[in-house]
């Protein structure tokens, strides 16, 4: 079964992995309640639904119940 | 912002099974407010109790070096120490939390633990 | 609160016209491009946004792009934090851009891990740099970047073509140009 995957869906995962693990990390004198990538909350369903390949994937519980 | 795809082939499929990582990728990212909060107090209690079964933990040995306990009671006690510590793994797994997740620096002092 | 985008040379061209709300933070000879917070979930269109802010940025000026989601208090911390890490920021400032590589092969190729990694030491001699990255939890055979001069992406790319067309048991993925988030880390 070909799945139809958009180009942007495909280079979405490139863009995360640099997003969110490379990049310059400025630490220094922060408190980790406003600096910390860990704060930024996520839309599970706005991701998931924004990917083709979405009816193989299952919200993780644990993400839902915090939104 | 051009299209991202400089060289890609035909079929896309074995680049498109990631959708579980990119989840994984971006909830571990995350702390929901709740959860967070909840898991660092837990984290605090659970050092002070570290602390206290440390501390029981080598007065016990010191008193049974000390030779002043019965077989039978150091048994008890080997078994207690034991049931412990197990008890402390299944909290520490519970809220996703390593050995060396317990603990607290005190700067110049070093860790408590 | 400010969230921060990207150091660059200073001084520096204007900031490009769509780029409402950002400043350039001087700090010795870099800027620390930086605006207001904006509170949003993460989302792939969070993400694009804020990726195509940095390449707008890219498009006129060497720069490393800073991580996703970096914020702090306000200007004074940023200066701060940049002043402490300058000499080793502006060594990596250079103005090459990254290409990704991902080497995927369909269950019947016999060994694509040699060949992958073949592949990828035929690349990196094209390349100003390159770096293996972490392919464990995914389905991937590699991942990998390449630091290329902007100028050379085309090149690189047939490059790739080339390497596809040698192995034809494996299938290569090549994205970009991006920011050299790969190789920002000091």
């Amino acid at each position: 079964m070909t799945t139809t995957v958009a180009q942007r869906d495909v280079a979405l995962i490139d863009l995360v992995d640099r997003l969110l693990g490379g990049g310059v990390v400025i630490a220094g004198d922060i408190t980790l309640a406003v600096a910390d990538v860990d704060l930024v909350y996520v839309s599970l369903r706005a991701l998931v639904s924004s990917v083709a390949t979405a009816e193989e994937k299952h919200l993780l519980p644990r993400m839902g119940s915090a939104l | 912002m051009t299209d991202k795809l400089l060289h890609a082939p035909r079929d896309l499929d074995l680049f498109a099974r990631e959708q579980p990582r990119l989840d994984d990728a971006l909830t571990r990212r995350v702390n929901a407010d709740p959860d967070n909060l909840e898991r660092g107090l837990a984290q605090l209690v659970m050092t002070i109790v570290e602390l206290l079964r440390q501390l029981m933990e080598r007065q016990a040995l010191r008193r049974i070096d000390g030779g002043t306990l019965s077989d039978d009671e150091v048994e008890r006690l080997g078994r207690t120490f034991m049931e412990l510590d197990k008890r402390m793994e299944e909290l520490r797994e519970t809220f996703g939390l390593d050995e060396e997740d317990l603990n607290l620096n005190l700067g110049p002092l070093g860790n408590l633990l | 609160m400010i969230e921060v985008y990207a150091i660059a040379d200073h001084p520096g061209p204007p900031l490009p016209d769509g780029a409402a709300g950002l400043r350039a933070v001087p700090v010795g000879r870099l800027a620390a491009i930086c605006g207001a917070v904006q509170e949003r979930d993460v989302s792939p269109d969070a993400l694009w946004t804020h990726e195509e802010v940095v390449e707008g940025l890219m498009a006129s000026r060497d720069l490393l792009p800073v991580r996703y989601g970096t914020r702090l208090p306000d200007e004074s911390r940023l200066t701060a934090a940049v002043a402490e890490r300058h000499d080793v920021l502006l060594a990596a400032l250079d103005g090459a851009a990254e290409l990704a590589l991902r080497v995927a092969a369909p269950p019947e190729t016999p060994a694509p891990a040699d060949a992958a990694r073949r592949v990828h030491d035929a690349l990196a001699s094209q390349a100003r740099a390159s770096t293996v990255l972490d392919a464990r939890e995914s389905a991937d055979v590699l991942r990998a970047a390449y630091l290329v001069r902007r100028a050379d992406s085309e090149a690189f790319t047939a490059a790739v073509a080339g390497q596809q067309r040698a192995h034809p048991g494996l299938r290569l993925l090549c994205t970009g140009p991006w920011p050299p988030y790969s190789f920002a880390a000091a």
